[in-house]
């Protein structure tokens, strides 16, 4: 058996339970530290295979140019709020596969808050972009969905507010709330929903504009690197 | 990426080991508790940690967590009506006077922790990280890296593409519509991605020209554990220790509703405190060698 899938058993199995476990026996209002405690070990295996099948130096330099693209998208376009980044993780997920896709996020997430200030909420970050570039690439790979523009565009608007704000919104409920209840579901999630609607606007105006000629350029490079994916 | 600023702190100027082990163990403990004791312990050395690393800039970061803290202090009582002593009636439900103290501890905690996330921030800087993990995530360090110089890069080549566009009549000018503005936005974005997965291919194929992936990557390590070092990590896991033991004891622990229970303040709270003003005392000290060596001469 591989190391990663080794280590991937042992996060499911003991290591989440056990937080679990210990989070509901420890006094006080652990929420935070455990829903954390969570999402970092979910990444684990991730991170584990991706260093585990040692990874080629071409490899290494286009995952870190999507991040980089993905970060540097949200100096390009001068609109507040308009965040490209999402976009460009879920393109990067459909050209090069799940595993490419999750790495492009997490990093993404990772690197941009070097620049905008690490805080409480990097890992829900790292994880939420990551499961964007994840699903899409499930959802687009060889004989799934069809690679059309307004299918990615819809697809994007449906990840980003089903997925990625969710994820992101829970960080809020477990943080800033005395106890989850009803009540502050409700007070975290509309808000959340209405806040993320225009980012998942925008994730699906970059599908449909750039998603076309964003897969062609891969595309063109694959061919011509003779990177047959 | 913050790294060329110049920095008048001691601690952060220790390995970097020392100060994510002290900044790991500050946050967790102060996200762990709520007693409003050790939570004014966290604000009040994190503040001055903090007007320590920015100077009279910081006050402004300190005034803009005070909505934060009465907003999360406010709201939650909303959602929390147990306890004894009635204040009003909000929407039909019982506003109470524990709940309240109780979002206060709550509040009290996410500002302490947003507070030591922007020292954090200033400390562990993205090179700090990387030459911290090389050796244990070597293939992430490595594209972190590469990620903090291609950001930079192709901001810069996007203003020149962008300079490009506009002198031949193209791009967004000042008053575009949005639309303009996203569609301009996006096809430099497309241009940008072509020029740069062009050049990553280039890279990559120097990398392993250059013998990437052949054996095991050594990294150069810029800082060593030095005997001060060491002094202060012992520090660090001895007071903490400390404060863990005390936990154990209840001395941490705080109740607020139904009913309100406080632990009395005890020793714990001295050596939390003493562990959260390492890097302020550490600073202390340095500034005082510095003063007392100089007035030697």
């Amino acid at each position: 058996m591989k190391k990663s899938h080794i280590a991937t058993l042992i996060t499911f199995f003991l290591l989440i339970p056990a937080t679990l476990f210990l989070g509901a026996k420890l006094p006080g209002r652990t929420y935070y530290i455990t829903g954390t405690l969570i999402i970092l070990e979910l990444m684990i295996p991730f991170f584990m295979a991706f260093e585990g099948r040692k990874p080629q130096a071409r490899e290494l330099v286009i995952i870190a140019v999507l991040s980089a693209i993905a970060i540097a998208g949200r100096v390009l376009i001068p609109i507040p709020d308009f965040k490209a980044i999402f976009g460009v993780i879920m393109l990067a997920g459909i050209a090069f596969g799940p595993e490419t896709g999750f790495m492009v996020g997490a990093i993404a997430a990772f690197g941009s808050n070097f620049v905008y200030g690490q805080g409480a909420y990097t890992p829900w970050q790292m994880f939420s972009y990551g499961a964007a570039g994840m699903l899409s690439g499930f959802a687009f790979g060889k004989g799934r969905l069809p690679r059309k523009a307004w299918l990615m565009g819809i697809f994007g608007f449906v990840t980003v507010v089903l997925v990625v704000g969710p994820i992101l919104d829970s960080m809020s409920l477990f943080l800033g709330f005395v106890k989850p209840s009803p009540e502050a579901f409700g007070l975290v999630f509309i808000p959340g929903f209405a806040h993320n609607c225009p980012n998942a606007l925008c994730t699906a105006a970059v599908m449909l504009i750039l998603g076309k000629p964003f897969l062609s350029i891969l595309n063109r490079i694959q061919v011509k690197y003779g990177m047959l994916t | 990426m913050k790294g060329n600023r110049q920095l008048h702190d001691a601690f952060s100027k220790r390995h970097p080991a020392v100060n994510f082990v002290f900044f790991l163990g500050v946050i967790v403990a102060s996200a762990l508790i709520q007693h409003p004791a050790y939570v004014l312990a966290g604000f009040v050395t994190g503040a001055i940690y903090y007007l320590m690393l920015n100077g009279a800039k910081g006050l402004k970061f300190l005034l803009l967590l005070l909505p934060v803290f009465v907003f999360v202090a406010a709201i939650n009582p909303l959602f929390n009506t147990d306890g004894q002593r009635i204040l009003c009636h909000v929407f039909g439900r019982p506003y109470t006077y524990e709940a309240l103290l109780y979002g206060l501890a709550l509040s009290g905690v996410i500002v302490v922790m947003l507070l030591w996330f922007g020292c954090y921030n200033q400390v562990l800087t993205g090179d700090k990280f990387t030459s911290l993990f090389g050796n244990l995530i070597p293939a992430i360090s490595l594209l972190l890296v590469m990620v903090f110089r291609m950001v930079p890069n192709f901001i810069r080549k996007a203003r020149q593409l962008a300079g490009a566009r506009k002198s031949i009549g193209k791009g967004a000018g000042e008053n575009a519509t949005a639309k303009e503005k996203v569609t301009d936005g996006l096809t430099l974005l497309g241009a940008l991605t072509t020029w740069a997965l062009e050049g990553s291919v280039v890279t990559g194929d120097s990398m392993r020209a250059r013998g990437y992936g052949t054996a095991k990557r050594s990294s150069f390590m810029i800082y060593r554990m030095t005997l001060s070092d060491w002094l202060l990590m012992a520090a660090m896991v001895l007071l903490l220790g400390l404060t863990l033991v005390a936990a154990y004891f209840g001395q941490t622990a705080a109740a607020f509703t139904p009913v309100m229970e406080i632990a009395p303040v005890s020793w714990g709270l001295c050596s939390y405190t003493l562990f959260l003003m390492i890097p302020i005392l550490y600073h202390w000290k340095e500034a005082a060698q510095w003063y007392i060596s100089r007035s030697k001469i």
